[in-house]
């Protein structure tokens, strides 16, 4: 009974999945909610679409607060310049809190699955993940053939790998696993604790086996578009986040 | 039955008022500290040899940090409070310019010394990966409490911790 629910939602998911639209995943959001009652968990998360005609796509992963709307906006304006993107919003699609620990619950399979269906789709496939969204991406990543990795590559936004980090102790960063031929962009702005750990990040992902370049964003805090007291110059990059980002996809090879 | 549902709850609403309580002011064997090497406004270098003998709040911080921005005052509150004791507070400016640091202090008087650390070096030896975090120092130099994120430094517990290690100082009386 289980399997018949499980194959129904699922193929029910996709099909719906495939002609979502802006809006759409509310409705969506509530198909999975019932599936999810039942104990059944979906071969992939739901994700939105903005579609478009351009060889790229970019897989747009929220932080564990939730997608904001400057991300939606930039999305669709990186969709009418030709880079269709996948909007997923973690704690939405999983009905998780918006807490950093929900990201480590996410099925590892699932986002893998999510990765191989962006790949089996021909363009080139950049994944861009905010914040703690970094470990189940990574963790998906290192599922991958190595073929499949070399094909991608990662944009992280402020990622936090900590399981801990308490003063005055080495951190301790959650296992995601080998990640060789992965090239990643690490992007941290520069108004955030963990700018002096920028190095020891890099470091760390580079012993997973990716090759790692650090990016600066000057005057920029953690989260700057979502802020509730943004900086003048915070709601201006904020306004051009879809060129940040592109600027960034067009680098991350 | 009912009074001890409603003191319960009585308690549960002091807890979560208490800023402490809920950011986690932590008591700590006392341990040596890393070193601090940093300049100050003047441009003099700094060490914790500086403030040996007395109390010490060591602060880092930064100045896009609205939590820390928030806390500087009750800080600044606990100076004044304490003045003629024997305790020193010293805000470690985390990683920013110095430009940067100077328009913050542009917008508030504050009495304690400010120490720059534009490279992030005394961050990463003291193993900060959250702004604010606090240290309480004895005056042996030894690190007795942490705290990370904000607090009202002039009321509650954390005002009784530093209390307590001047005390302890004053006294020659183990505060714990």
């Amino acid at each position: 009974m289980v399997t018949c629910v499980r194959l129904i939602c699922a193929w029910l998911g996709s099909s719906m999945r495939r002609r979502l639209t802006r809006g759409g995943a509310g409705r969506l959001g509530v198909f999975w909610a019932a599936c999810l009652a039942g104990s059944v968990q979906a071969a992939m998360p739901d994700y939105q679409v903005e579609s478009a005609q351009g060889e790229r796509l970019l897989l747009w992963v929220s932080s564990e607060r939730g997608r904001a709307e400057p991300e939606a906006v930039a999305a669709r304006r990186l969709a009418q310049q030709g880079v269709a993107v996948w909007l997923l919003d973690v704690p939405s699609a999983y009905f998780l809190p918006q807490l950093p620990s929900s990201m480590d619950r996410v099925s590892v399979d699932d986002m893998a699955d999510w990765l191989r269906q962006a790949l089996g789709g021909g363009k080139a496939v950049t994944v861009y993940a905010v914040a703690r969204a970094a470990v189940p991406i990574l963790r998906a990543v290192s599922r991958l053939e190595p073929a499949e990795r070399r094909r991608l590559c990662l944009l992280l936004m402020y990622p936090n790998l900590y399981q801990s980090a308490d003063a005055l102790a080495d951190a301790n960063y959650l296992q995601t696993g080998r990640i060789e031929g992965l090239s990643i962009r690490l992007l941290q702005p520069r108004r955030s604790a963990a700018t002096p750990w920028l190095s020891a990040q890099v470091a760390h992902l580079a012993n997973l086996g990716a090759r790692v370049t650090p990016v600066l964003l000057e005057n920029l805090r953690e989260g700057f578009w979502a802020r509730e007291s943004p900086t003048p110059y915070e709601t201006l990059r904020s306004q051009q986040l879809d060129t940040l980002v592109l600027q960034e996809l067009e680098a991350c090879r | 039955m009912n009074s001890r549902i409603l003191a319960a709850w009585l308690a549960w609403g002091l807890w979560i008022m208490d800023p402490l309580a809920a950011a986690g002011l932590e008591a700590r064997p006392a341990q040596a500290s890393p070193a601090l090497q940093a300049m100050d406004l003047a441009g003099q270098p700094r060490t914790l040899a500086d403030y040996r003998g007395k109390v010490v709040l060591l602060n880092f911080w930064a100045s896009w940090c609205p939590p820390c921005r928030r806390e500087m005052p009750s800080m600044e509150r606990l100076r004044l409070a304490m003045r003629g004791r024997p305790l020193e507070i010293v805000a470690l400016d985390s990683a920013e310019p110095e430009e940067d640091v100077l328009g913050f202090l542009a917008t508030m008087q504050l009495g304690f010394p400010i120490l720059l650390d534009p490279e992030g070096v005394n961050t990463r030896r003291w193993k900060v990966y959250a702004l604010p975090t606090t240290f309480l120092l004895d005056a042996e130099g030894r690190i007795r409490f942490v705290l990370k994120g904000g607090a009202e430094w002039d009321e509650g517990d954390a005002r009784a911790a530093v209390e307590g290690l001047l005390n302890e100082l004053e006294t020659g009386k183990p505060s714990l």
